[in-house]
């Protein structure tokens, strides 16, 4: 796949908008979903008592802060936050280091247990102001519905809580970068969950990581560990 | 960091509230009146999870744990109280704009939240509450100042409680308290103030989220 191939400009949006079946404008004001939280705050070590599925669940959102700090960290990199108003450079850094914050947390969590970080390519979407702040939206939003997909699936009580912890945070990202985008910050009463599929689908359909293996003619499909 | 994972304490099963049986029988407390002190109080004895699982029959039939019964009641409590202070500052009529805007949608959410816990708990549900909103809603600015106020109260009262619940109401209040934060940090930006301050946000009690729910003076 050649780099111009690649539709970088509005890919996640463009996902997430296949996904829902809305114009492109209506899109950004409906509530999306979020994604990744990742799971920090645990001060014992939980994962002794957490079951199999739930370092699966772990691992995903951690391949999903992953993809969330690289891209406010990248946006950082190149320069694009530097160039924005006050008011928008502190939100942009404010969810970079929020995003990091969870990384270190999750990685500490599980150890030996943790998925690689996998390589990404965002393309143009962290250059321009534009892209950067669409695509915030919609991993913010998608990050939310990962999160009260999964929730219902740990047992772990520990691991619950601070998922609500977690999950509270990324629907704050996703309703501040809203209003930092001039859409209303909310969409319906009850934000809608996604499963690990529709959100691994979302994903994949951006191409921003770049280190995820193609598809092959295997039924099952490769796991999203990067 | 670590201070971050030092105050995050999962403490949550339980409130430490002592003195109230599980075996309270509510039908005994007067309706038509807030007895917020003693109602709220015993919805915060929280069955741990050592004392196993109490299942009771909700007006839907479906078996229906106890714990989640105490929790689901308390939680539409705060929602009665937020559904109510938006009816009342949307009725006032002193709000134009975005302030205006945020009554009416965030209001149409909490009843909707209202709605929502009233189904699931069926007969179970506690009486709403009489409030007086005294004069919260006479001008944009003490609106948006108790709007805050009550929507960061409700988001650290889920994140206290949400651990405690079942899977099945976990679907439910999940959903609910994506949107909650939602609100808060939507009036937090309004005000200029951080609408996310903590990489994980804090737990509260039902003990604390009562004693800020009292200081309001709302509770008739």
């Amino acid at each position: 796949m050649r780099l111009e191939e690649l539709d970088c400009d509005g890919a996640l949006t463009d996902a997430i908008t296949e996904m829902h079946g809305d114009s492109r404008a209506e899109f950004l004001r409906k509530t999306a979903i979020g994604s990744g939280a990742l799971l920090g705050a645990l001060a014992a070590p939980p994962l002794a008592a957490a079951k199999v599925d739930e370092v699966a669940i772990l691992n995903y959102g951690l391949g999903f802060e992953y993809l969330q700090s690289t891209f406010y960290t990248e946006a950082e990199r190149v320069g694009t936050i530097a160039r924005m108003g006050k008011r928008k450079a502190a939100w942009a850094r404010t969810l970079g280091a929020h995003e990091r914050a969870h990384v270190a947390i999750l990685e500490k969590v599980l150890g030996a247990d943790a998925v690689r970080k996998p390589s990404f390519n965002f393309g143009g979407v962290t250059e321009t102001e534009g892209g950067f702040t669409q695509t915030a939206v919609a991993m913010e939003d998608l990050t939310v519905a990962l999160l009260t997909g999964q929730l219902p699936r740990v047992r772990t009580p520990a691991l619950v809580a601070a998922f609500f912890s977690l999950l509270t945070v990324e629907a704050r990202h996703a309703a501040w970068a809203r209003r930092i985008a001039g859409v209303r910050p909310v969409g319906p009463a009850l934000d809608e969950p996604k499963t690990l599929g529709q959100v691994d689908r979302v994903i994949r359909s951006t191409r921003f990581i770049s280190s995820l293996l193609p598809r092959t003619r295997a039924r099952r499909s490769p796991r999203f560990t990067g | 960091m670590a201070a971050l994972l030092r105050h995050f304490r999962p403490n949550v099963v339980g409130d430490g509230v002592t003195g109230i049986s599980d075996d309270e029988d509510e039908s005994a407390m007067p309706r038509g009146r807030f007895v917020g002190n003693t109602v709220l109080a015993g919805a915060a004895v929280l069955l741990g999870g050592a004392a196993g699982v109490v299942t009771v029959e909700s007006a839907a039939g479906a078996l229906f744990p106890r714990q989640d019964r105490r929790i689901l009641r308390f939680l539409l409590q705060l929602e009665y109280l937020q559904a109510e202070f938006y009816s009342a500052a949307s009725a006032r009529g002193r709000l134009r704009g975005e302030l205006r805007e945020f009554a009416e949608v965030v209001g149409a959410h909490e009843r909707e939240h209202v709605a929502l816990l009233e189904k699931r708990l069926g007969k179970s549900a506690l009486p709403k509450p009489t409030f007086d909103f005294g004069d919260a809603t006479d001008n944009a600015s003490r609106f948006a100042r108790t709007a805050r106020r009550l929507e960061e109260t409700g988001v650290a009262a889920y994140i206290g409680q949400g651990a405690n619940l079942t899977p099945r109401s976990i679907v439910s209040v999940s959903a609910i308290t994506a949107v909650e934060a939602r609100h808060a940090a939507w009036i937090a930006d309004f005000l200029g103030h951080r609408p996310a301050p903590l990489a994980a946000d804090k737990a509260r009690t039902t003990k604390q989220v009562l004693a800020a729910i009292r200081r309001t003076g709302f509770l008739r």
